[in-house]
Protein backbone atom coordinates (compact mmCIF):
# COMPACT_ATOMS: atom_id res chain seq x y z
CA UNK A 1 0.00 0.00 0.00
CA UNK A 2 2.81 2.87 0.95
CA UNK A 3 4.60 1.54 -1.87
CA UNK A 4 1.46 2.39 -4.36
CA UNK A 5 1.03 5.72 -3.05
CA UNK A 6 4.79 6.21 -2.89
CA UNK A 7 5.02 5.70 -6.45
CA UNK A 8 1.95 7.56 -7.42
CA UNK A 9 3.44 10.92 -5.57
CA UNK A 10 6.67 9.84 -7.58
CA UNK A 11 4.80 9.59 -11.21
CA UNK A 12 2.55 12.72 -9.86
CA UNK A 13 6.37 14.06 -9.13
CA UNK A 14 7.79 13.75 -12.48
CA UNK A 15 4.54 14.94 -14.61
CA UNK A 16 4.66 18.36 -12.61
CA UNK A 17 8.40 18.68 -13.31
CA UNK A 18 8.45 17.73 -16.78
CA UNK A 19 7.26 21.48 -18.89
CA UNK A 20 4.42 21.37 -21.00
CA UNK A 21 2.87 18.00 -19.61
CA UNK A 22 3.76 14.24 -20.08
CA UNK A 23 7.28 13.68 -22.18
CA UNK A 24 7.92 16.40 -24.50
CA UNK A 25 10.43 14.81 -26.78
CA UNK A 26 12.61 16.99 -28.68
CA UNK A 27 13.83 14.18 -30.90
CA UNK A 28 10.28 13.67 -32.24
CA UNK A 29 10.13 17.55 -32.06
CA UNK A 30 12.81 17.53 -34.92
CA UNK A 31 11.52 14.92 -36.75
CA UNK A 32 7.71 16.54 -36.99
CA UNK A 33 9.57 19.99 -38.02
CA UNK A 34 11.60 18.78 -40.71
CA UNK A 35 8.81 16.06 -41.69
CA UNK A 36 6.29 18.81 -41.85
CA UNK A 37 8.49 21.25 -43.96
CA UNK A 38 9.13 23.83 -41.68
CA UNK A 39 12.92 24.00 -42.96
CA UNK A 40 11.80 25.63 -46.09
CA UNK A 41 11.20 28.78 -44.37
CA UNK A 42 12.92 28.28 -41.32
CA UNK A 43 16.61 27.45 -40.67
CA UNK A 44 17.58 26.03 -37.57
CA UNK A 45 21.13 25.52 -37.47
CA UNK A 46 23.34 28.56 -36.56
CA UNK A 47 25.30 30.81 -36.32
CA UNK A 48 23.56 33.18 -38.93
CA UNK A 49 23.88 32.47 -42.47
CA UNK A 50 22.94 35.90 -43.71
CA UNK A 51 25.64 38.28 -45.36
CA UNK A 52 23.51 40.82 -48.11
CA UNK A 53 20.45 41.70 -48.66
CA UNK A 54 19.40 38.90 -51.26
CA UNK A 55 20.70 35.96 -48.34
CA UNK A 56 18.29 38.16 -46.06
CA UNK A 57 15.55 38.34 -48.54
CA UNK A 58 15.76 34.75 -49.96
CA UNK A 59 14.30 33.85 -47.25
CA UNK A 60 10.69 33.23 -46.46
CA UNK A 61 10.26 33.45 -42.49
CA UNK A 62 12.59 34.11 -39.46
CA UNK A 63 15.47 32.20 -38.59
CA UNK A 64 14.68 29.73 -35.10
CA UNK A 65 18.63 28.32 -34.34
CA UNK A 66 18.24 30.26 -31.34
CA UNK A 67 14.49 30.20 -30.62
CA UNK A 68 15.28 28.67 -27.38
CA UNK A 69 16.96 31.43 -25.87
CA UNK A 70 14.64 34.03 -27.98
CA UNK A 71 11.15 32.75 -27.14
CA UNK A 72 9.26 32.09 -23.53
CA UNK A 73 8.47 28.18 -23.93
CA UNK A 74 4.63 28.68 -22.28
CA UNK A 75 3.82 31.58 -25.07
CA UNK A 76 5.58 29.10 -28.21
CA UNK A 77 3.49 26.07 -27.41
CA UNK A 78 0.29 27.94 -27.17
CA UNK A 79 1.28 29.91 -30.62
CA UNK A 80 2.25 26.78 -32.12
CA UNK A 81 -1.31 25.16 -31.51
CA UNK A 82 -2.81 28.22 -32.78
CA UNK A 83 -0.84 30.51 -34.68
CA UNK A 84 -1.12 34.05 -35.30
CA UNK A 85 0.34 36.72 -36.75
CA UNK A 86 3.66 38.06 -35.35
CA UNK A 87 4.23 40.72 -38.49
CA UNK A 88 1.24 42.63 -39.44
CA UNK A 89 3.15 42.48 -43.45
CA UNK A 90 3.89 38.99 -44.64
CA UNK A 91 8.10 38.35 -44.30
CA UNK A 92 10.13 40.44 -46.45
CA UNK A 93 7.12 42.38 -48.03
CA UNK A 94 6.63 46.02 -48.47
CA UNK A 95 3.38 45.33 -49.90
CA UNK A 96 1.10 42.20 -48.81
CA UNK A 97 -0.26 41.98 -45.42
CA UNK A 98 0.48 39.13 -43.50
CA UNK A 99 -1.73 35.90 -44.91
CA UNK A 100 -2.26 34.59 -41.65
CA UNK A 101 -1.78 31.18 -42.60
CA UNK A 102 1.13 29.87 -40.36
CA UNK A 103 0.45 26.25 -40.19
CA UNK A 104 -0.94 25.08 -36.50
CA UNK A 105 0.54 22.01 -34.69
CA UNK A 106 -1.55 19.46 -32.65
CA UNK A 107 -1.68 16.77 -30.28
CA UNK A 108 1.88 15.74 -29.29
CA UNK A 109 3.52 17.39 -31.63
CA UNK A 110 2.76 20.81 -30.47
CA UNK A 111 5.06 19.96 -26.79
CA UNK A 112 7.60 17.86 -29.08
CA UNK A 113 8.18 20.73 -31.27
CA UNK A 114 8.44 23.44 -28.33
CA UNK A 115 11.20 20.72 -27.07
CA UNK A 116 12.77 20.72 -29.69
CA UNK A 117 12.45 24.87 -30.65
CA UNK A 118 13.34 25.62 -26.95
CA UNK A 119 16.11 23.43 -27.20
CA UNK A 120 18.34 25.79 -29.85
CA UNK A 121 19.93 28.25 -28.29
CA UNK A 122 22.66 31.26 -28.40
CA UNK A 123 25.32 31.61 -25.63
CA UNK A 124 25.13 35.41 -26.84
CA UNK A 125 22.05 35.56 -24.46
CA UNK A 126 23.23 36.23 -20.95
CA UNK A 127 20.94 34.99 -18.50
CA UNK A 128 19.26 36.88 -15.59
CA UNK A 129 20.55 40.62 -17.19
CA UNK A 130 17.13 41.81 -17.67
CA UNK A 131 13.97 41.86 -15.31
CA UNK A 132 11.03 43.41 -16.91
CA UNK A 133 9.76 46.84 -15.78
CA UNK A 134 7.89 49.96 -16.69
CA UNK A 135 10.59 52.61 -16.45
CA UNK A 136 10.39 56.07 -17.80
CA UNK A 137 14.30 56.25 -19.37
CA UNK A 138 13.32 53.27 -21.31
CA UNK A 139 9.51 54.59 -22.26
CA UNK A 140 11.19 57.88 -23.44
CA UNK A 141 13.76 56.00 -25.83
CA UNK A 142 11.17 53.98 -27.22
CA UNK A 143 8.45 56.65 -27.69
CA UNK A 144 10.25 59.31 -28.25
CA UNK A 145 13.96 59.68 -28.94
CA UNK A 146 14.36 56.44 -30.99
CA UNK A 147 12.73 55.65 -33.81
CA UNK A 148 11.21 52.01 -32.34
CA UNK A 149 7.56 52.83 -32.84
CA UNK A 150 7.87 54.07 -36.43
CA UNK A 151 8.15 49.86 -37.49
CA UNK A 152 7.17 48.08 -34.21
CA UNK A 153 3.29 48.06 -33.06
CA UNK A 154 2.51 48.16 -29.38
CA UNK A 155 -0.01 49.13 -27.07
CA UNK A 156 0.25 52.93 -25.59
CA UNK A 157 -2.03 54.68 -23.48
CA UNK A 158 -4.78 55.67 -26.56
CA UNK A 159 -4.19 52.08 -27.73
CA UNK A 160 -2.71 50.16 -30.62
CA UNK A 161 -0.29 52.37 -32.20
CA UNK A 162 3.63 51.82 -34.47
CA UNK A 163 4.56 51.35 -37.77
CA UNK A 164 3.55 47.74 -39.88
CA UNK A 165 7.34 46.23 -41.10
CA UNK A 166 8.69 44.94 -37.63
CA UNK A 167 7.14 42.49 -35.69
CA UNK A 168 4.35 43.48 -33.51
CA UNK A 169 5.37 44.07 -29.78
CA UNK A 170 1.84 43.93 -28.56
CA UNK A 171 1.94 40.88 -25.90
CA UNK A 172 5.86 41.00 -26.15
CA UNK A 173 6.52 40.71 -21.98
CA UNK A 174 4.63 36.57 -22.59
CA UNK A 175 6.67 36.39 -26.29
CA UNK A 176 10.29 36.99 -25.53
CA UNK A 177 12.50 36.48 -22.89
CA UNK A 178 13.57 39.88 -21.75
CA UNK A 179 17.57 38.89 -21.78
CA UNK A 180 17.39 38.05 -25.49
CA UNK A 181 16.13 41.77 -26.60
CA UNK A 182 18.93 43.06 -24.86
CA UNK A 183 21.51 40.72 -26.27
CA UNK A 184 19.88 41.61 -29.83
CA UNK A 185 20.13 45.33 -29.12
CA UNK A 186 23.62 45.16 -28.06
CA UNK A 187 24.60 42.45 -30.47
CA UNK A 188 22.78 42.43 -33.35
CA UNK A 189 25.12 41.20 -35.49
CA UNK A 190 25.05 37.32 -33.85
CA UNK A 191 21.24 36.98 -34.15
CA UNK A 192 20.59 39.07 -37.71
CA UNK A 193 23.12 40.46 -39.53
CA UNK A 194 21.25 42.09 -42.37
CA UNK A 195 18.35 43.14 -41.47
CA UNK A 196 15.88 46.07 -41.68
CA UNK A 197 16.39 47.26 -38.25
CA UNK A 198 19.24 50.32 -37.35
CA UNK A 199 21.71 49.05 -35.26
CA UNK A 200 22.14 50.81 -32.28
CA UNK A 201 25.58 49.50 -31.21
CA UNK A 202 27.53 52.81 -30.51
CA UNK A 203 24.30 54.98 -30.28
CA UNK A 204 22.79 53.82 -27.53
CA UNK A 205 24.65 52.82 -24.28
CA UNK A 206 24.42 49.51 -22.79
CA UNK A 207 22.03 51.03 -19.70
CA UNK A 208 20.08 52.57 -22.22
CA UNK A 209 19.36 49.11 -24.13
CA UNK A 210 18.63 47.57 -20.66
CA UNK A 211 16.00 50.14 -19.87
CA UNK A 212 14.79 49.76 -23.09
CA UNK A 213 14.65 45.95 -22.87
CA UNK A 214 13.22 45.61 -19.86
CA UNK A 215 10.48 48.26 -21.12
CA UNK A 216 9.30 46.33 -24.09
CA UNK A 217 9.66 42.92 -21.70
CA UNK A 218 6.80 44.66 -19.85
CA UNK A 219 4.69 44.75 -22.95
CA UNK A 220 1.18 43.57 -22.87
CA UNK B 1 60.41 50.91 -78.29
CA UNK B 2 59.50 46.90 -76.66
CA UNK B 3 60.97 48.66 -73.42
CA UNK B 4 58.32 50.90 -73.70
CA UNK B 5 55.80 48.85 -74.44
CA UNK B 6 56.72 46.49 -71.36
CA UNK B 7 56.53 49.49 -69.02
CA UNK B 8 53.11 50.57 -70.46
CA UNK B 9 51.56 46.97 -69.76
CA UNK B 10 53.08 47.45 -66.53
CA UNK B 11 51.37 50.67 -65.41
CA UNK B 12 48.13 49.33 -67.10
CA UNK B 13 48.05 46.51 -64.83
CA UNK B 14 48.95 48.37 -61.65
CA UNK B 15 46.12 50.17 -62.43
CA UNK B 16 43.83 47.30 -62.94
CA UNK B 17 45.25 45.94 -60.08
CA UNK B 18 44.86 48.94 -57.84
CA UNK B 19 41.01 49.27 -58.95
CA UNK B 20 40.25 46.31 -58.05
CA UNK B 21 38.33 43.35 -59.65
CA UNK B 22 35.23 44.67 -60.40
CA UNK B 23 34.95 46.39 -56.63
CA UNK B 24 31.85 45.35 -55.37
CA UNK B 25 29.20 47.88 -56.55
CA UNK B 26 26.27 49.06 -54.23
CA UNK B 27 22.88 48.39 -55.49
CA UNK B 28 21.73 51.49 -54.45
CA UNK B 29 17.72 51.15 -55.24
CA UNK B 30 18.35 47.55 -53.77
CA UNK B 31 19.13 49.57 -50.67
CA UNK B 32 16.83 52.06 -50.96
CA UNK B 33 13.78 49.05 -51.26
CA UNK B 34 15.42 47.49 -47.87
CA UNK B 35 15.96 50.19 -45.71
CA UNK B 36 14.52 53.27 -46.84
CA UNK B 37 10.83 51.75 -48.71
CA UNK B 38 9.63 50.38 -45.78
CA UNK B 39 9.10 54.77 -44.58
CA UNK B 40 9.56 56.62 -47.42
CA UNK B 41 7.91 54.19 -49.83
CA UNK B 42 8.92 51.95 -52.94
CA UNK B 43 8.62 55.28 -55.04
CA UNK B 44 10.11 57.88 -52.79
CA UNK B 45 6.69 59.28 -51.78
CA UNK B 46 6.84 59.24 -48.20
CA UNK B 47 4.39 56.12 -48.29
CA UNK B 48 5.95 53.46 -47.18
CA UNK B 49 3.73 50.72 -44.91
CA UNK B 50 5.16 52.16 -41.74
CA UNK B 51 2.64 55.45 -42.27
CA UNK B 52 0.17 54.48 -40.05
CA UNK B 53 -2.85 56.67 -39.49
CA UNK B 54 -1.02 58.72 -36.34
CA UNK B 55 2.74 58.29 -37.38
CA UNK B 56 3.94 61.63 -36.04
CA UNK B 57 5.55 62.52 -38.84
CA UNK B 58 5.10 62.95 -42.55
CA UNK B 59 8.27 60.76 -44.18
CA UNK B 60 9.71 63.07 -46.80
CA UNK B 61 8.26 63.01 -50.32
CA UNK B 62 11.94 62.11 -52.10
CA UNK B 63 10.05 63.16 -55.93
CA UNK B 64 9.30 66.79 -54.21
CA UNK B 65 12.04 68.41 -56.48
CA UNK B 66 11.32 71.75 -54.47
CA UNK B 67 11.82 70.47 -51.35
CA UNK B 68 14.72 68.48 -52.04
CA UNK B 69 16.57 71.00 -53.66
CA UNK B 70 16.83 72.81 -50.43
CA UNK B 71 19.26 69.89 -49.40
CA UNK B 72 22.53 69.37 -50.20
CA UNK B 73 24.29 65.88 -50.53
CA UNK B 74 25.96 66.53 -47.17
CA UNK B 75 22.69 67.55 -45.71
CA UNK B 76 21.70 64.18 -46.91
CA UNK B 77 24.38 62.20 -45.93
CA UNK B 78 23.92 63.72 -42.61
CA UNK B 79 20.61 62.77 -41.87
CA UNK B 80 20.97 59.22 -43.32
CA UNK B 81 23.98 58.50 -40.97
CA UNK B 82 23.32 60.29 -37.34
CA UNK B 83 18.89 60.69 -38.11
CA UNK B 84 16.21 63.09 -37.78
CA UNK B 85 17.72 65.29 -35.07
CA UNK B 86 21.19 65.86 -36.26
CA UNK B 87 19.53 68.27 -38.82
CA UNK B 88 16.48 69.32 -36.46
CA UNK B 89 14.12 66.89 -37.77
CA UNK B 90 12.39 63.49 -36.09
CA UNK B 91 13.89 61.02 -34.78
CA UNK B 92 11.22 58.72 -36.59
CA UNK B 93 14.01 59.08 -39.17
CA UNK B 94 16.49 56.43 -37.35
CA UNK B 95 20.60 56.99 -37.70
CA UNK B 96 21.80 54.36 -40.03
CA UNK B 97 25.16 55.26 -39.52
CA UNK B 98 26.17 51.90 -37.83
CA UNK B 99 23.66 49.65 -40.42
CA UNK B 100 25.02 50.92 -44.01
CA UNK B 101 28.73 51.58 -44.84
CA UNK B 102 29.69 54.81 -46.04
CA UNK B 103 29.82 53.70 -49.97
CA UNK B 104 26.43 52.38 -49.23
CA UNK B 105 25.05 56.17 -47.95
CA UNK B 106 26.67 58.00 -51.22
CA UNK B 107 25.08 55.60 -53.41
CA UNK B 108 21.56 56.09 -51.39
CA UNK B 109 22.16 59.76 -51.93
CA UNK B 110 22.78 59.28 -55.44
CA UNK B 111 19.24 57.21 -55.66
CA UNK B 112 17.46 60.15 -53.84
CA UNK B 113 18.35 62.66 -56.79
CA UNK B 114 17.22 60.18 -59.03
CA UNK B 115 14.06 60.35 -57.35
CA UNK B 116 13.32 64.06 -56.72
CA UNK B 117 15.53 64.69 -60.96
CA UNK B 118 17.04 67.89 -58.64
CA UNK B 119 21.06 68.42 -58.19
CA UNK B 120 19.77 70.08 -54.84
CA UNK B 121 22.24 72.94 -52.68
CA UNK B 122 25.57 73.15 -53.97
CA UNK B 123 28.21 73.24 -51.07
Amino acid sequence: MTRTIFTALLGALVLALVPGGARADAAAGEETFKGNGCMDCHYTDGPAKEKTIDDQLAKKGPELWYAGSKFQQEWLQAWLAKPEPIRPMAYNSLTEKNPADHPALSGDDVANVTEFLMGLTSDAVEAGKVKPKKNPKGRLIFTKKMPCSGCHQYESKKGLTGGLMGPTLVGAGTRLNPDWILAYLMQPEVFKPVKMMPVFVGILREKDMQNVAAYVANFK
Amino acid sequence: MTRLKAIAALIACLGFVAAGPAAAEVDAEKVYKFYCAQCHGLEGKGDGPNVYKDFPVSPRNFTNAAEMDKLSDADMRNVIRDGGPSVSKSPMMPPWGKTISDEEVDALVGHLRKLCACEGKKG
